[in-house]
């Protein structure tokens, strides 16, 4: 697969700068590699083309893949945001306590998560915008905070999700069209959408350059201030599908999440220190660690090994995405 | 590693500071400080229990936090660079696998063994430092990459399951006393007093402290910036596996998840030390002080009873509280204060 990503590496030199430009800011490169390894997978197992591995599949990959896009948002105007691994596990045994059943009690849990998250990421963006407080070190705090909160709500695994969340969130909407494809899509049409507003462009400018983007007028703080909101809002939709899938409750459910959400967001090519990616392309950096594990079990590659080749396709993919980069600027920058 | 500019105010204003008096520098405030607040809350740790507040409470604290203090050196160079291990985790259970597979339960070749253990972590960090530096990866990408593979190996390495067991020798040094104080605590006053000598005194540590200020101005100065990264990386590496040693030394045995309590903690100690987490500023000592803050708070709250989650909100309170009182300058009026009173 490293191979796969090398081979790439040359392809893309002969096409004129505009395309290599479009490879570097957009989800282009991450969704060849998907497409790649999902060619791979189908080709080592048939039997992944059935819909219930494609749902299964999916239902697995939807909270990592919505935890980072939303640490997209913080990564994108150059900061970190490590509370995403507190705020899921305080969101989800918040859920595994608040068990309404039907269609409305799932509404309602809804609402109940995702006013927690946001209020979490008010309370970062607060800290580290108008406190100003380095995102890295105060995320910190508020992390292990939220998994204090969450050990508070719930000492031990446990708790109860209701059926229709269980059943029905991790079904298919339609025949043949799972529910976490139109959640993923839904998503994506949001980022489509925010990137071109005027936020979604201070996002950008912030993390480009914080100076010119504040003498351009951007009101840098409160954009700093969103991005973190956004996130809060995003790691709440990722506990809510989280707990659907495990129908229960775990206040260490969080804990997983903290280095794969950073791992997606790299492989997806969003640049650390801001300015340069997207939600779109973490959603297939996070979609692609997930397959990657299917595809090494089925492979035969012991489980044992799998965090080799996952940590040197994370280094590979930087280390391509920022050549391309380089190869997309003008020449004469460094 | 980040966006520089949140920065550049408040290393301006610490520049300014220095108009009236030199005598008393805001890192020596600082750090007085974070010791005052542990002695504080030792004290003050009596009112809970009786057996509390005493000489053997604080070579408990003494104790368990030496093992942070050791891998927060390497952490805290690193983050003095501009920089961040997140490998630190992988590399103390490295160091403790291998001590425990290396070793086997005998004392033959420990000279040999364990300078091998320290070079084979300090690989480990160089790999990191070559990444950062040459490939121009992300810190926090490239050292969370390696951290993953390197764990990765040691699961397939022990199958799961470590064996074997640290040389007797080391498990004795571990319970020994010297002159009525344990030998680790002994270590961790050498290794304080080395880690204050290297980062703040030696021109080694000005040179780091030079390329954390400024890469580029250091770059221009003549510093061979790259080949310091990638030592520093290299001795956090090492810092990690000394602590790995020590670890399945004092345990008599290495367990995989052994290092996973000490990654975020390292990095919470230097910050609450008075690190800046964007490089160029912090002291060891500020460091060691944050660690024993950090495990004295841990124990208190433990002897108190109260339930695992409000002492984990505890523990993180506390850290957010240390990092708004030295942002906010809450030290540089009580340094003005003090300076009054001259």
């Amino acid at each position: 697969m490293t191979d796969a990503i090398r081979g790439r590496d040359r392809a893309p030199r002969k096409t004129p700068l505009i395309s290599i430009r479009y490879i570097a800011d957009s989800a282009f490169l991450i969704v060849v590699i998907y497409a790649l390894m999902a060619v791979i997978y189908v080709a080592v197992q048939p039997s992944a083309l059935s819909a219930y591995s494609i749902e299964s599949l999916l239902n697995n990959s939807l909270p990592l893949m919505l935890a980072a896009a939303g640490a997209t948002f913080v990564i994108l105007q150059g900061g970190f945001d490590l509370s995403v691994a507190g705020t899921i596990s305080l969101v989800n045994v918040t859920i595994a306590i608040n068990p309404h059943d039907g269609p409305g009690g799932a509404l309602w849990v809804l609402g109940i998560s995702l006013a927690i998250g946001i209020t979490v990421g008010a309370i970062n963006g607060f800290i580290v915008a108008y406190l100003r407080i380095q995102s890295i070190a105060a995320t910190l705090a508020t992390m292990i905070i939220g998994q204090g909160a969450a050990l508070i709500i719930l000492k031990a695994p446990g708790g109860s999700v209701s059926d229709f969340m269980v059943y029905g969130l991790t079904g298919s909407v339609v025949d043949r069209l799972p529910f976490a494809l139109v959640i993923a899509l839904c998503v994506m049409a949001f980022w489509t959408v925010y990137s071109r507003t005027d936020a979604g462009r201070n996002l950008m400018a912030v993390g480009q350059d914080r100076k010119a983007a504040a003498l351009s007028g951007i009101n840098v703080r409160r954009t700093e201030f969103l991005a973190f909101v956004w996130a809060g809002a995003f790691y709440a939709l990722a506990a809510y599908m989280l707990a659907a899938q495990t129908s229960t409750g775990n206040p260490a459910a969080g804990t997983p999440f903290l280095l794969l959400t950073f791992a997606a967001v790299a492989l997806g090519g969003t640049a650390f220190g801001g300015g340069r990616g997207g939600v779109t392309a973490s959603l297939f950096g996070a979609a692609t660690l997930m397959l990657m594990q299917k595809v090494l079990f089925s492979l035969g590659v012991s489980s044992f090994y799998t965090g080799v080749i996952q940590g040197l396709i994370m280094i590979a993919a930087v280390l391509f995405a920022s050549a391309v980069n380089h190869a997309a600027r003008p020449k004469g920058h460094g | 590693m980040m966006s520089s500019d949140t920065g550049t105010p408040e290393r301006s204003a610490r520049t300014e500071d220095t108009r009236t008096s030199q005598r008393i520098s805001p890192t020596v405030v600082t750090v007085a400080t974070i010791y005052g607040l542990v002695l504080v809350m030792i004290l003050a740790s009596r009112l809970i229990s009786p057996s509390f507040g005493g000489l053997s409470q604080l070579e408990t604290i003494l104790y368990l936090s030496s093992f942070l203090v050791f891998c927060a050196f390497g952490q805290g160079l690193v983050i003095l660079v501009r920089g961040l291990d997140l490998s630190v985790a992988s590399v103390i259970t490295v160091g403790g696998v291998l001590s425990a597979s290396l070793m086997d339960g005998s004392n033959t070749g420990l000279l040999h063994v364990i300078p091998t253990i320290l070079l084979a972590c300090a690989l480990i960090g160089i790999v990191n430092g070559i990444g950062v530096t040459v490939f121009n990866m992300p810190p926090f990408i490239m050292t969370m990459a390696s951290g993953i593979i390197v764990y990765s190996l040691c699961l397939g390495f022990t199958g799961g399951t470590p064996r074997g067991f640290p040389a007797p020798a080391m498990n004795d040094f571990m319970q020994a006393r010297v002159f009525g104080i344990p030998s680790p605590i002994w270590l961790l006053v050498v290794f304080a007093a080395l880690g204050t000598l290297v980062q703040s005194f030696s021109s080694f540590g000005r040179k780091l402290t030079a390329v954390g200020n400024n890469p580029e101005a250091a770059y221009v100065a003549g510093l061979p910036a790259r080949r310091l990264i990638i030592a520093v990386y290299g001795i956090s590496a090492a810092c990690a596996g000394f602590t790995g040693i020590l670890l399945a030394s004092y345990a008599n045995g290495a367990t995989l998840r052994m290092g996973d309590d000490y990654l975020l903690p390292s990095i919470a100690a230097v910050v609450v030390g008075g690190s800046s987490i964007l490089g160029g500023r912090g002291t060891f000592l500020g460091t060691v002080g944050g660690a024993m803050l950090l495990t004295t708070l841990s124990t208190i709250l433990s002897a108190l009873g109260i339930g695992q989650g409000w002492k984990t909100i505890m523990e993180g309170g506390v850290i957010l509280l240390a990092l708004i009182l030295l942002r906010n300058q809450v030290f540089d009026g009580l340094r003005a204060l003090v300076m009054r009173k001259d």
